[in-house]
């Protein structure tokens, strides 16, 4: 498996083996001579080795003249919020996301808050693999500056603009949250505060320590799981680390895929604006979930290749409304431009809050289907390949090729493609019914091994 | 000759370069891997002087030891000797220090301690240059990384070891009033502090700590016009000035004459031997006058290489409590940490003081007289040595020291030609009994030097 992983969401790799000091510090100036020495806002997360990406960026960053503000340890959200309070010219976050212990990466954010587009980061990229960067004299280096603290403050009181915090706080909900020990935990009083919950964190020291699978999954979320009950809890959320995406756990206890989330989102969102003809957006491997509750508020359902940077960029790009994944994340022309697991959660509980129903009721309204999800290493290279050549085994499906394969039945779909972070193909097979999803998927694995 | 020709320097001083031309972020963390490593990755204290640059350089410094296992015990703005001396208190691997010294304020550099709490030497440093050329270092993993830790009270600690050695009641009974310069490096910081507990009224300039240095970062006579009128103005028993990080110094005296940098290791000497007699060790860039006081306490003189590691290797060889560097105004006493430290050889001449109810210059006045002048030319290491190869041909009849570089001995004197460990220049130091004789010195090898075309 190689080490390191180029692309929309920037630099990723292995500590020591992939990512190292010197590439950060590369990838650092790289960005620095990006944004021609302008002001960067720094972030970061809790893993370990996190404070040593940390360094070697703003080193970086100061070397080529850029006005570093350091945001210290901060969610996702929290960095695409300041950057345009800040006039920043971009901003570095450093974290693992959702990606197994022992990864890292440095994500690469524009002056408009969100993930550099393709054009962007095309450009960067060839800016550091020619490693000439723009170097500032000695008297030319910028000392860094603190983001002022009411930063927080300040997202709140926006957040607060597009969620109707007084239904929230008058439906008195229980709420765990499972912050995965990630960077999210900083924010969680405030959170509750305003939203007037009874919030309770479980897995919220900032520690690199991970306590499940990072990755928001039902197999991540058992620990909430068995509090639901137990705490008379009205949900239960799960989030990666830099709190871009989560999964659900419903009032009965049920540990829901993270494909719901979305579609949920969705659901209420069309509702409350009861407009038709609104955009969505949202990529090839997404539930069928989604193209039904799109279907039902007669909105367009729009999709495109996988990822927060292609999502973000077609939503601006189409005028749409909301765009999002069935990894579960998703955001609203309203909001940020940066998939928001507070935003996520506030409109989920506002759902619960002004239609008075828990959230099992919520989702007894969602058409449900079986999905099963596969990893399967794979170099790249080598994955398209085989990827490509799958498609003379299925004579009988429709076949898209926006993002990966996708193959299309009457009775369900499956999709494949190279994931965008790490050296998997990841496999998708969805259908009402459960045996076939999981036949589907099973074979197409086992073609996979025969061409490989 | 005015061009510099490449400004990167690999050698026992440690790595020096130029910020924004060749010390570079990259360049910086790769060396504190290949360090943190080469001392096994356990805990390496990381300090800083006040350059512009340094901030930059200490994340690099500490991204670079993170990545290979190693705790960053990070001091912030300190001393050389702080740093050397807390490497031992905190039982640390090894020590990263991040000044260029004297050079002048567009250079930063890597300075490399070992567990003892000196410098690396010759030999470790090539090996850990060595080692970083090899590359392919071995990082860690995630779960194997350290936290940082700091120390904000590192000065004090060194201020109170200096004070277990010395007598303070007797500098505090005399109510000194002195003068500093503190260079705009960590003395703006720690001096006026260090002197007051010393009991002295103080008098300082160049007194902010910003790296902006007010005058030549070196403690050189002609460098010092500011404190010899500051002296004057405020009838000072003594002035003191630094070099940005705090290891060497040079004295002005109590009639605001700025003295060679030769006076303080051999006023060091004189007041050393004084109490306890015994062998020195200097430098072969340092004046005969430490030979002449030594005689007189009937102790030995042993001559080193240049470079503070040089000569502390030879302290240790033969168990010298004194040492020093007569060149640059560095003191090194045994007895407190084997390493050039401002603040002990501002503690020894107050002391000093305080013995016989005299002045610095009539102290000055009681030893040997030499006058020593140098110049420097602009010169690659390589030429450099051609060079010192051709002279050392032309002046074999005189007595020749080819220990580092060519010191020539002449009867009332003697001429050094060596290239820099820290610029690309060939320097040129003349010593004699009388100033003229010295001027005339200089001005016949200068000739000589500019008319060898290798």
């Amino acid at each position: 498996m190689r080490p390191t992983k180029l692309g929309s969401a920037g630099i990723r790799g292995v500590i020591g083996a992939g990512l190292t000091p010197e590439n950060a510090i590369d990838f650092a100036c790289a960005f620095g001579t990006f944004t021609n020495g302008g002001k960067v806002i720094v972030a970061l997360d809790t893993r370990f080795s996190s404070e040593m990406l940390h360094q070697a960026v703003i080193s970086g960053l100061q070397s080529c003249g850029c006005e570093v503000h350091d945001l210290g340890i901060a969610p996702a959200m929290l960095l695409s919020f300041a950057i345009p309070k800040l006039k920043a010219d971009g901003a570095l976050l450093i974290g693992g996301g959702h990606q197994k212990e022992s990864w890292n990466s440095i994500v690469p954010w524009g002056t408009n808050g969100a993930y550099l587009n393709n054009i962007q980061i095309r450009e960067l990229f060839d800016i550091y693999y020619g490693r000439r960067f723009l170097t500032a004299k000695w008297d030319k280096i910028k000392d860094i500056v603190p983001v002022p603290d009411n930063i927080q403050k300040q997202y709140f009181d926006a957040l607060c603009k597009v969620i109707d915090t007084k239904a929230i706080a008058a439906a008195k909900f229980t709420a765990i949250c499972d912050f995965c020990n990630g960077s999210g935990s900083i924010m969680e009083k405030e959170f509750a505060s305003r939203l007037g919950l009874n919030l309770i964190p479980i897995n919220n020291i900032l520690s690199g320590i991970l306590p499940h699978d990072p990755e928001p999954r039902p197999h991540s979320a058992f620990q909430v799981q068995s509090l639901i009950k137990p705490l008379k809890s009205d949900v239960g959320f799960v989030f990666n680390s830099d709190m871009s995406r989560v999964s659900l756990v419903s009032d009965t206890g049920e540990t829901l895929s993270e494909e719901y989330a979305f579609p949920l989102g969705v659901n209420y969102l069309l509702g409350k604006s009861a407009k038709d003809g609104l955009r969505v957006i949202s990529n090839t491997c997404t539930s069928k979930t989604l193209d039904d509750v799109v279907a039902q508020h007669n909105a367009v359902l729009d999709k495109h290749t996988t990822g927060q940077s292609s999502m973000i960029d077609y939503l601006e790009e189409s005028n749409a409304f909301i765009c999002g994944e069935g990894s579960g994340s998703f955001t609203s022309s309203d909001w940020l431009p940066c998939f928001d697991a507070f935003y996520m959660s506030a409109v989920i509980l506002e759902a619960m809050a002004l239609k008075q129903k828990t959230l099992s009721e919520l989702l007894a309204e969602l058409p449900r289907y079986h999905i099963v999800k596969k990893t399967i290493n794979s170099s790249s290279m080598n994955a398209y390949n085989r990827i490509r050549m799958l498609k003379t085994h299925f004579t009988d499906a429709k076949i898209s090729e926006i993002d990966g394969l996708r193959l299309d039945w009457d009775d369900g779909w499956v999709s494949l493609r190279t994931s965008t972070t790490e050296q998997f193909i990841r496999l998708i097979s969805e259908s009402k019914d459960k045996e076939l999803a999981e036949d589907r998927s099973l074979k197409i694995n086992a073609l996979l091994e025969n061409l490989g | 000759m005015d061009k510099i020709l490449h400004t990167l320097k690999f050698s026992e001083a440690g790595v020096r370069g130029i910020v924004g031309d060749s010390l570079t972020p990259q360049l910086t963390s790769s060396l504190a891997s290949t360090f943190g490593k080469y001392t096994g990755s356990g805990r390496v204290i990381v300090a800083r002087d006040t350059r512009n640059s340094g901030k930059m350089l200490e994340q690099a410094v500490i991204a670079g030891l993170l990545s290979v296992g190693c705790q960053p015990l990070i001091l912030g703005i300190v001393p050389t000797p702080t740093v050397q001396l807390m490497v031992k208190h905190y039982n640390a691997s090894g020590g990263i220090v991040i000044t260029a010294s004297h050079n002048p304020v567009e250079w930063n550099a890597l300075k490399f301690i070992g567990p003892k709490g000196i410098f690396l030497d010759i030999m470790e440093s090539t090996e850990l240059f060595d080692v970083f050329t090899q590359g392919n270092l071995d990082y860690c993993s995630e779960t194997d990384f350290k936290t940082i830790r700091y120390e904000t009270n590192a000065f004090e600690l060194h201020m109170q070891k200096i004070f277990n050695e010395i007598n303070v009641e007797a500098i505090r009974k005399c109510k000194f009033k002195v003068a500093i310069d503190c260079c705009n490096g960590v003395g703006a910081l720690y001096s006026k502090y260090f002197l007051e507990e010393l009991g002295c009224k103080v008098v300082s300039i160049h007194d902010k700590p910003n790296g902006i240095f007010e005058r030549p970062p070196e403690p050189l006579p002609k460098n010092l016009k500011k404190l010899s009128e500051t002296v004057k103005e405020n009838n000072c028993a003594i002035g003191f000035a630094q070099d940005p990080d705090g290891d060497r110094m040079t004295l002005v005296d109590d009639k605001g004459q700025a003295l060679e940098p030769q006076f303080t290791i051999a006023l060091a000497v004189e007041h050393v031997l004084y109490e306890n007699p015994g062998p020195v060790v200097v430098n072969i860039q340092t004046s005969r006058a430490v030979e002449d006081i030594a005689k007189s306490y009937g102790c030995e003189v042993f001559y080193s290489k240049v470079g503070e590691i040089n000569v502390v290797n030879m302290m240790m060889e033969y168990d010298s409590e004194i040492g020093g560097e007569g060149n640059c105004g560095g003191v090194i006493w045994r007895r407190l940490h084997p390493g050039r430290d401002s603040y002990v050889a501002m503690a020894l001449m107050l002391e000093m003081l305080t013995l016989n109810n005299e002045s610095v210059s009539d102290v000055c006045a009681s030893i040997p007289k030499y006058f020593t002048i140098s110049e420097k030319f602009s010169c690659s290491t390589f030429r450099a040595r051609e060079i010192i190869r051709e002279f050392n041909k032309r002046y074999q009849d005189y007595e020749c020291i080819t220990l580092d570089g060519l010191r020539i001995n002449m009867p009332d004197g003697w001429v050094l030609l060596r290239g820099s460990n820290t610029e690309p220049v060939l320097r040129l130091t003349v010593e004699s009994k009388k100033q003229q004789d010295a001027k005339k010195l200089l001005e016949d090898f200068s000739n000589e030097i500019k008319k060898i075309k290798i």
